[in-house]
């Protein structure tokens, strides 16, 4: 079983990485690297200088910085998944020759979603460099709570991952705009998982969603870690002890992982029986 | 067999069809293409509720959100879509009939615009009924006219950018994914552009959705006048000059690129 | 009116290729043309015959304005292909095998037409060509069904009906029936022969790499290996080059050894060999019959039995291999 997983986790992990950076000059992949996430992060900056009434010191900014910021894994891994999918049977047609192969299909999405893990993390480290250097964002690696920290992160990159296994199988039974699905659960999981705004600014019937989603307790994890007590403002989570976040984020992680298990087997067996493995939508 | 403007017009009509068809016979576009941009957007919109900005600030978001539509058309389903043609060998085919390639753009983009009009129109219907946007148009002949050459404008751009995939390939796509988020930026989708200050937001004006959304946000709503960095009437001038500029330099570069990639061999490999 | 529907002087292309990171951006150069020159009549069925990478589909994608050549010209019924690929165009079309071009969401009938429009044919003409040739390739019932539900053999089908559609004066046809099975392949050929024959005023180039199917359909084939052109000449001709020769066919024993003692024999001119499954097959071509005693002599000596012998008619593979030194196999596996 090790042989089987070193075997396909490796090569898997390293062909993601070369899909993810080998179009051009590792410059140049740098510099689009730092270039989008910052972007993305400015256009929240700059809406609240839009709003004239706002400071940068305020709470909300540093809270939905970070969020943002995150939420950069959500994307890279979530919707990642499904893409390698995609790309895997559409553009370089090689699926087939995957499942034929002897290797497991979610280690290998396992893999692939290792390289774009690795390039989330360098766009999340960069966003939050220049929110500490650049955009006063309240950081302070001194102060940072660095175990609570990377134990948040890991046990959130473990869910997402499996929440990609999911999707990627589910993306294997899908023929008609299956790029959307990835797309789909990416900014679902955008708006009620509290990455930008308190979840408590949702309409009532529909913040219990965002109280079933993992993220939201992943991400108020790592802004507890990285900005300290300022989250008082928020009430959302307040009444939850880091312990009893922890907690829900285990049971939560654990879940998805069972049910990506359950998940794959089930669509690899419609994808067969659908003759979707190497299908093409050609349109 | 006809030749002139009648295969032109009869190529952009062939290949609108496609598109059109294929988005009767594949429903599931309603949802992706209307839904999830809404979400989107919302995100935005409880931004700005969260920081208790204005009501027409979350106009602002919704109508980024709804020009978001036009964009990615522009960006994903013209300039990237070459890359997808060569894929498939329908690019060879293209290069080697003897309609012109502009005829093909623009019936893609035709094509498409059934879909992004929809996409549109139904992230400004919800947004104005889920999150009660007031819209304070002061000139519609005005707006329409805006909206027009932003239109002309963008299209001649996204045929500009479908000439650098000609030679350029994959790359352009990755560049295309990765320029999403900075164009969004500059361009000033959901907050206005006077924010980046004169200097920059006149740079960011290269990009026609800068100045429409500009002028569109100065017609469209009360707190207009305010928050536009250039009278609209500049901006309409400017977006007449970026549709005579980009339009003509989309067919200098079409050209040009054709000519290049056939010297490179580029144009059919599926490899490159 | 022009007599030649295609000519090339000097036709050459080179390719760059740029090394990856590792390479230091090395840039290699590599020849898939060298000096091609060919004539082909009007109404003439011409073949482009050699191994994968030969240069085939570079001429061919240099003769429809897809590639523009590094040296020489090239003209099509009389217009330079660089420097007048407008006036090309209209007059040619092209079928390449392998491929899956067309809308998969739309019907048969619905991508002809697209692929009609944009030679500028009206509504009616499309539409009774497309009846017509759709008929001729048995793809009638289907003419409704979506691409994306049809057989790669009923697809290539569909794409040969596309390049037909517009009666081209001059039509490509680059490896049609590659990837089709048995009956799809002798299918592609009726219709190719029945076309010719109708249309004496049409020209066709066809690159294969199927010996058979050159000897079959040309009335002149080009032997093509290495980017260049070794022989052109009908069929026939070519093969009674060979016909002075005595060609066998020896199914022999396991050889382990070289093959030089004996191609070093006297009368041998070439010898190809291919290990099978418990034997070896010899391909022998010799000056004369009497050239075989001393195949059969060197056998022995290297204590192999000899299995069968055949002696028979020279084929275009045999053409090739007297041409090139080894088989068209052999030929793509050296590259």
């Amino acid at each position: 079983m090790l042989n089987t997983f070193s075997r396909t986790f490796i090569p898997a992990a390293w062909l993601g990485w070369q899909v993810e950076s080998n179009w051009t000059h590792p410059l140049v992949f740098f510099l689009f690297s730092a270039l989008k996430p910052i972007s993305g992060v400015m256009i929240l900056v700059f809406m609240f200088r839009a709003v004239s009434h706002v400071s940068t010191s305020s709470p909300l900014y540093a809270y939905i910085y970070v969020g943002n910021a995150f939420y950069i894994y959500v994307g890279a891994i979530v919707a990642g998944a499904s893409y390698s999918i995609l790309d895997d049977r559409e553009r370089y047609r090689s699926l087939k020759y995957l499942y034929i192969a002897p290797v497991s299909i979610p280690v290998y999405m396992f893999g692939r979603a290792v390289a774009r893990f690795a390039t989330a993390t360098l766009a999340v480290a960069i966003t939050l460099a220049a929110g500490g250097l650049i955009f006063k964002v309240p950081i302070h690696p001194l102060q940072v709570d660095w175990p609570m920290f990377l134990s948040a992160l890991f046990l959130g990159v473990l869910c997402l991952a499996a929440i990609g296994i999911i999707l990627g199988s589910w993306t294997l039974t899908i023929r008609s705009e299956p790029h959307f699905l990835g797309e789909a659960v990416a900014a679902a999981m955008y708006l009620f998982s509290g990455a930008i705004f308190p979840i408590t600014l949702l309409p009532r019937s529909l913040q219990p969603i965002g109280y079933l989603m993992p993220m939201t307790y992943w991400l108020e994890l790592v802004r507890r870690a990285l900005l300290g007590t300022n989250l008082s403002v928020f009430p959302t989570l307040v009444s939850y002890s880091n312990g009893e976040l922890f907690g829900v984020l285990a049971i939560l992680t654990a879940s998805f992982g069972v049910v990506a298990f359950i998940a794959f087997r089930y669509f690899d067996r419609m994808a067969r029986d659908r003759g979707m493995i190497d299908a093409q939508s050609n349109f | 067999m006809d030749s002139g403007w009648r295969l032109f017009l009869r190529t952009i009509v062939a290949r609108a069809y496609p598109r059109v068809i294929g988005q009767q016979r594949q429903k599931s576009w309603i949802f992706f293409e209307t839904f999830l941009p809404f979400i989107a957007v919302a995100g935005y919109v409880y931004v700005y509720r969260a920081m208790e900005a204005s009501q027409d600030f979350m106009g602002f978001a919704v109508m980024g959100g709804a020009m978001t539509a036009f964009w990615l058309n522009v960006i994903w389903s013209m300039s990237a879509q070459m890359y997808w043609e060569k894929d498939n060998g329908n690019l060879a085919l293209y290069i080697m009939a003897p309609n012109s390639m502009m005829a093909i753009l623009l019936g893609m983009a035709l094509g498409g615009m059934v879909a992004t009009a929809l996409r549109a129109a139904v992230i400004l219907i919800f947004g104005i009924w889920v999150f009660h946007v007031q819209f304070a148009v002061s000139s519609f002949v005005q707006l329409f006219a805006v909206f027009l050459l932003t239109m002309s404008a963008l299209y001649g751009m996204g045929m500009l950018f479908a000439s650098l995939f000609l030679l350029y390939g994959r790359n352009v796509w990755q560049i295309n994914a990765m320029m999403q988020e900075p164009i969004y930026l500059i361009s000033g989708f959901y907050f206005p552009v006077k924010n980046f200050g004169m200097v920059v937001s006149l740079a960011a004006s290269i990009l026609p959705m800068t100045l429409g959304m500009d002028a569109m946000r100065q017609l469209m709503f009360s707190s207009g006048p305010a928050i536009g960095f250039l009278p609209v009437r500049k901006e309409i001038v400017g977006l007449v000059f970026l549709s005579v500029v980009f339009v003509t330099a989309a067919k200098y570069w079409l050209d040009k690129m054709e000519r290049l990639a056939v010297q490179e061999g580029t144009l059919t490999d599926r490899r490159k | 009116m022009k007599s030649l529907a295609i000519e090339t002087e000097g036709l050459g292309r080179v390719y760059k290729i740029r090394g990856n990171r590792k390479e230091k951006k090395q840039i290699k150069e590599r020849v898939a043309l060298h000096d091609v020159n060919l004539q082909v009549e009007r109404g003439e069925l011409f073949g482009l015959l050699g191994p994968n990478g030969a240069g085939k589909t570079s001429l061919i994608k240099i003769l429809v304005t897809l590639l523009a050549p590094t040296t020489g010209r090239a003209t099509v019924v009389g217009y330079d292909v660089a420097k007048e690929p407008k006036a090309v165009r209209p007059l040619i079309n092209m079928v390449s095998g392998g491929e899956s071009s067309g809308y998969g969401l739309l019907t048969v009938r619905e991508n002809l037409w697209l692929f009609g429009q944009f030679y500028g044919l009206d509504n009616k003409t499309t539409r009774s060509r497309t009846d017509e040739l759709l008929e001729i390739v048995g793809l009638k019932d289907r003419a409704n069904t979506k691409t994306s539900d049809l057989s790669t053999g009923l697809r290539q089908k569909m794409n040969i009906v596309r390049g037909f559609l517009t009666n081209p004066e001059v039509i490509f046809l680059d490896e049609p029936t590659l990837g089709l099975d048995v009956s799809a392949s002798r299918d592609v050929r009726t219709f190719i022969r029945n076309w010719i024959a109708a249309k004496p005023d049409r020209t066709m180039l066809l690159t294969t790499h199927y010996m058979a199917e050159a000897d079959d359909l040309c009335d002149r084939v080009a032997i093509i290996n290495g980017g260049r052109v070794l022989e052109c000449d009908s069929p026939g001709n070519l093969k009674r080059r060979l016909r002075s020769e005595a060609i066998f066919h020896l199914e022999v024993s396991p050889l382990n050894g070289e093959l030089a003692s004996f191609r070093n024999l006297p009368g041998v001119r070439q010898v190809v060999h291919t290990p099978g499954d418990g034997k070896s097959e010899l391909e022998v071509i010799l000056e004369s019959d009497e050239a075989i005693s001393g195949i059969i002599s060197t056998l022995t000596t290297h204590q192999a039995r000899v299995l069968s012998l055949q002696k028979r008619e020279p084929t275009l593979e045999d053409v090739f291999v007297d041409l090139v030194g080894m088989s068209l196999a052999e030929a793509e596996k050296n590259g």
